[in-house]
Parts: structure tokens; sequence; C-alpha cells
């Protein structure tokens, strides 16, 4: 890891100091601290910290005069000062003084947090960015690749686009990873500091969606007894991603494109808009074009969130990655359920090779896993797959395998209506959604 | 690293049933106990609010491979900011979560699940601190730094890959 920021406090009171020095390394600065001015010089040439809150006001050397000494001393300093709300003109007088910002005591958690980020960010810009890379890969197996072909190219896009404000849509079947890219794209951006937002809207009812992206005030309707900030409002400053945006209801569109134009958001219910500012990422497994044609997508909305694709392949259309993320998976689950599985054999490989995975990466997971269960050896074998072996006797063995059946018949008899079909199961729509996620089953 | 779940009489049984139910590994519940001790110094009546650091002096230090997270229905603060969720002390096994901002009183209507989440998510959060993890970059990762309660919905209750590799115990 890139060696912490460093940042000294620099107040009189003791236990002001002892508590902002165990909140500020909970940010992951070094906090160093010092009583008053003349320590706090001595320390700054011992051990060069980048950043100095100075409270104003203290016995002997006070704070606009470390502030100078400081201007002087060791000018790429970053100075920060804190001020009781009585000397807030001196703190003027302090950034006229050079000092980087002023935080009247006692400040939000939110606004100083924001502040010496801010302040930090000229010195960790790099090694964040090389930190957040390494971190990303470890937890993105959809996005693995043997090297070359279609994954290579979208990874290209996801470069290209992420620095820069563009709307950005990802389309591809369910499972090959699209809030994966999403993902990708929000941290890999100069907004990644701030929150990623995510809302799935296919889980949602109009009703329940509007006050889930937009928040409400209270009273706003039956069972809204408090304000609430929606997630367009918590993505402020950070990156919106609305996933099924072809689920989308023609009103919602409406509201969401009124935003996108006007940046700023009105809780459902309320009339004080809120200014937001975030990036927006919008998925879908369907052809929106077709959507458009048929009526079902506004093409005004359509226009606003179809500025840049990205377009991700499925499993079949990149056979060379299959090896390596099935190797990956089965490292991740021997590990997890304490197996020793080195590998595959050939007829395994083939086999996986061949599968069309309709449920894409998700659904190879999902036969890894189940695989390594099943394996009594070192290697894993083509019986092990449900879609191979000695036929489908042994894929209906499991529980897991008797539901997925089970949903996938209710679902075709109920023509896809999910209300319907969740009322059938006795389960909620969201439950029968997150099922169909696991089990990869698509809409038609 | 076993848990201990410490918590005052104003945080019911069943939160602290689902902040223990909801632990993520490493974490492995350890056991949960009343809190005896008394924190009427660490209020402070010109704010009305408790103060963080001295609450979290009262919580004991644990026994190696042991974390203790004290939970509070009280509202925290330390001197310089208006209020905090929790306060750890990083790497030194214990720390102090408060319930008090994971549900404002302007949200009342919130849903039990939506609260338990955000227990589960922040009681990991506190935990990871006391276990030596700092803020982190990945947005869902229990460690990553939550501006408001709603910011909190945005995460799990697990660690990243990254952080997870941090902290000791079985893979
Ligand atoms: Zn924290
Ligand atoms: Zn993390």
């Amino acid at each position: 890891m890139s060696a912490p920021v460093k940042l000294m406090i620099v107040d009189d009171e003791p236990h002001l100091r002892s508590s902002l020095t165990f909140w500020f390394r909970e940010e992951g600065y070094d906090v160093l601290s010092a009583g008053g001015g003349r320590e706090a010089l001595t320390t700054l040439v011992r051990e060069a910290p980048q950043i100095l809150l100075v409270d104003i006001k203290m016995p002997g050397m006070d704070g606009l005069e470390v502030l100078r000494k400081v201007r002087e001393t060791s000018p790429e300093t970053t100075v920060i000062i804190m001020t009781a709300y009585a000397s807030v003109e001196t703190a003027i007088q302090a950034l006229k003084d050079g000092a980087y910002d002023y935080i009247v005591k006692p400040f939000d958690p939110e606004s100083v947090s924001r502040l010496v980020k801010k302040a930090a960010e000229r010195y960790t810009l790099l090694s964040e960015n090389r930190e957040l890379k390494a971190r990303i890969s470890a937890s993105e197996p959809a996005l693995i690749t043997a090297g070359g072909g279609p994954m290579a190219h979208v990874l290209e896009l996801v470069d290209q686009v992420a620095p820069t404000d563009t709307s950005v849509l990802v389309t591809g079947e369910s499972g090959t990873g699209k809030e994966l890219v999403a993902r990708l794209i929000h941290s890999r951006s100069p907004r990644r500091f701030g929150p990623l937002s995510v809302v799935n809207c296919g889980a949602l009812s109009e009703g329940v969606l509007e006050s889930e992206l937009f928040g409400h005030e209270k009273g706003a309707f039956t069972g809204a007894a408090a304000r609430r900030r929606g997630k367009v409002e918590v993505a402020h400053e950070g990156t919106l991603f609305l996933d099924e945006i072809g689920d989308v209801p023609p009103k919602v569109q409406v509201d969401l494109l009124r935003v996108l134009q006007e940046k700023q958001v009105t809780r459902v219910g309320g009339n004080q808009p809120v200014p937001v500012d975030f990036r927006l990422v919008t998925a879908t497994h369907r052809d929106l074009e077709d959507e458009v044609a048929a009526g079902r997508f506004r093409q005004d909305f359509f226009f606003r969130i179809h500025v840049f694709v990205i377009e991700l392949p499925a499993l079949r259309d990149r056979q060379a990655d299959i090896p390596v993320l099935a190797q990956y998976f089965l490292g991740r689950f021997a590990t997890a359920m304490n197996r020793k599985i080195g590998g595959f054999s050939p007829a395994a490989l083939a086999a996986m090779t061949e599968y069309p995975w309709p449920g894409n990466v998700r659904e190879l997971q999902n036969a890894i896993e189940r695989a390594v269960v099943l394996c009594k050896g070192d290697t894993i074998e083509a019986s092990h797959f449900p879609f191979s072996g000695p036929g489908p006797a042994a894929a209906s063995l499991t529980l897991a395998s008797a539901e997925e059946a089970h949903i996938r018949k209710i679902l075709s008899t109920m023509g896809f209506n999910i209300a319907q079909a969740a009322r059938a199961l006795e389960i909620d729509r969201v439950t029968l959604y997150n099922k169909m996620r696991k089990f990869g089953i698509d809409r038609p | 690293m076993k848990v201990r779940l410490l918590h005052t009489a104003d945080v019911s049984p069943g939160h602290v049933r689902s902040a223990f139910s909801g632990l993520a590994p490493p974490l492995v519940p350890g056991e949960a106990v009343m809190f005896r001790g008394s924190l009427a110094a660490c209020y402070d009546r010109s704010r009305a609010q408790y103060d963080a650091f001295s609450v979290l002096e009262a919580v004991p230090s644990p026994e190696p491979d042991w974390l203790n997270l004290l939970l509070v229905g009280a509202d925290l603060f330390v001197p310089a900011l208006t209020y905090v969720f929790g306060l750890s002390h990083l790497a030194g096994g214990r720390g102090v979560l408060s319930l008090a901002r994971l549900k404002p009183p302007e949200e009342n209507d919130l849903t039990e699940t939506v609260l338990e989440h955000r227990l589960r998510v922040e009681v990991a959060h506190e935990l990871g601190h006391a276990a030596g993890l700092v803020h982190c970059v990945v947005n869902d990762c229990a460690m990553h730094r939550s501006l408001w309660p709603e910011s909190v919905d945005l995460k799990n209750p697990e660690f990243c890959a990254s952080c997870r590799a941090r902290l000791p115990g079985p893979g």
C-alpha cells in the first residue's frame, strides 16, 4: 500500500486532540498532534506532515502565527484553520494569509472529511489510483480475460469514457457483468471519492421506484411518515447507476429526464428542488431501440441516456476466457470449502467450452460452485456439471435445481408476469427477481 | 476473530441478535453481554450527547483474537464534530457504535429490514476499524465511509476482497 498522508492536529485541548486523532486514523491518515504552536513547528521539521489542522485560538503562539511560519518555512504544506463561531473574521484573515480553508467548530463529519480528502488528493492521487486498480481487479471475476478478445475491448472503452462525465449505457445479456462495468467506470472516474448510488429499476413497482429514486417528504403518501433522501440525491458528487433501465415506466422516464435536464431533484410530495450533480450510468438486457419502436420507451429519454454505449459480450462469444474464469472460480470455491481440487479434466474443459451459457458468467460461477460440492477427487469431471454427464437425473438431485425448474415453469405458465408468478410462488417480487438473477432466468 | 457485543439497556435484544447473526467472515459471534458500567460521566449536558471518546475509554480491552464492540442507543459526538456514528481504537480491538444516527428521527417510517441492514453494515465497519482496517475506496465494502445514513444502504455488511486480505483468520 502507498504511504498514507500525514496529518497534524494542533490544538491546546488534549481531549479534542485525542478524539480527532482517533477519528482521522479511521480515515486512513497517519495522524500526529501538537499541543501548541512551538511544538507544531518542531514536529513539522521532523515529521513533515502534508496537512495541518490548526486551532486559531491558542495560548502563546496563536493559529495565525503558526500559519505564517508554516507558509515561510514549508510553503507546500496545506493548512486548514479550525475556529469557533466567534472568530470567523479572523479565519477570513487566515485565508488571505494563505490557509487552504477554515472550518467552524463543531463541524459536520461529512464536511471535514470531504475538505481534508480534497486537500489530501494533491498528495495521493497517483497512489490511490494504483491501489484502487488492484482492489477492483481482485473483486471483478466477470472481467477476467485471457487477453485480447471482446472483453479486452470493453475494458479499453471503460478506460476511454471513465475520466469524462459522459452518460454511459451498458448493454448485454443477464449475467454478463453489467453492474461490474458500471462500478469500474465509477472507480476510474474523478468521482470515485463520491458515492456510487445503485437502483435496480426492474425489481420495483412504479410507486416504490419513484420514492426510491427521488425520495419523499413526510406525509407524501400513506406510510411516508418521514422524510427520506432518494438514490438520485444520495448520488450527489458521485455516480448514479440505474440497472434495468429498460423496465422503467414512461411516467418515471419523464421525471428522470427532467432531473437530468435541470440537475435538481424534488422529493415526492415536496416542492423544494435540491441541486444534484452526478454522472449517469444505465444498463439493460433489452434492445432499447426496439422498445422505442414499440412505444414502450420514450425517444427523448433514449437519446439522453444513449450517448456512449458499451456492449458486453455473452460468455459463449468469448470462449477463450472460459478456462481462465473457471480456474478462477475453482480456486475461490475450493479455498472457501477447504477442498484440494487442482483443475478440470479435458472432458470437463470441452463441456464448458461447448455449453452456450445462457446465464453467462453468473451461471458459470454457480456451475463451478456446484461442481466443487459434488467433486470427491482432485479433478472436476464433466459429470459434475448439470449440462453434461449421465443425463438430467443428476441435475435434478439438488434442491437448487428443483427450485430453478419450478420457478421457470411457473414463470412461463404466467407468461412471465412477475407479480402473478410471485403470488403463485407465495414469495415477494423482489425475492423472485433475485432468484431469477441467481439462476440466470431472463424475461423473453 | 471472535466478537463480543456489549450493549446498553436501550438497545433491543432483537437488534443485538440481528447484529450478531449478520457477522461476515472472518468475524464470528462470541458472546453478547449487557454493559454494566456507567456512562453518566460521558454525558455532555450542553450538547445533550455522549462523548464518544470517553465512552470508548469505558469499553474494556479484549483478550487476543477477540474484538469488543459496545452498542449504544445514545447519540455520540467528539469535541470538534457535531456527531459520529461510532468510534474505534484503530487496531486496538475495541469500538463503540450508536444506533441513534442509523435511524434519524425524520426517518421514523424506516422499515426494520433497512435498519437491520444499516446496523449490520456499521457493526462490520466499526469492528473492521477495531481490527485495524481504515476506510476503503470500494463503494459497497463495509469499510467505505458513509456520509449519511441513507448512504449506508449502498454498502454490504461484508468486507471487500482487499480488506478481507488485511484481516487475520482463515482465507
Ligand atoms: Zn469509519
Ligand atoms: Zn474494502
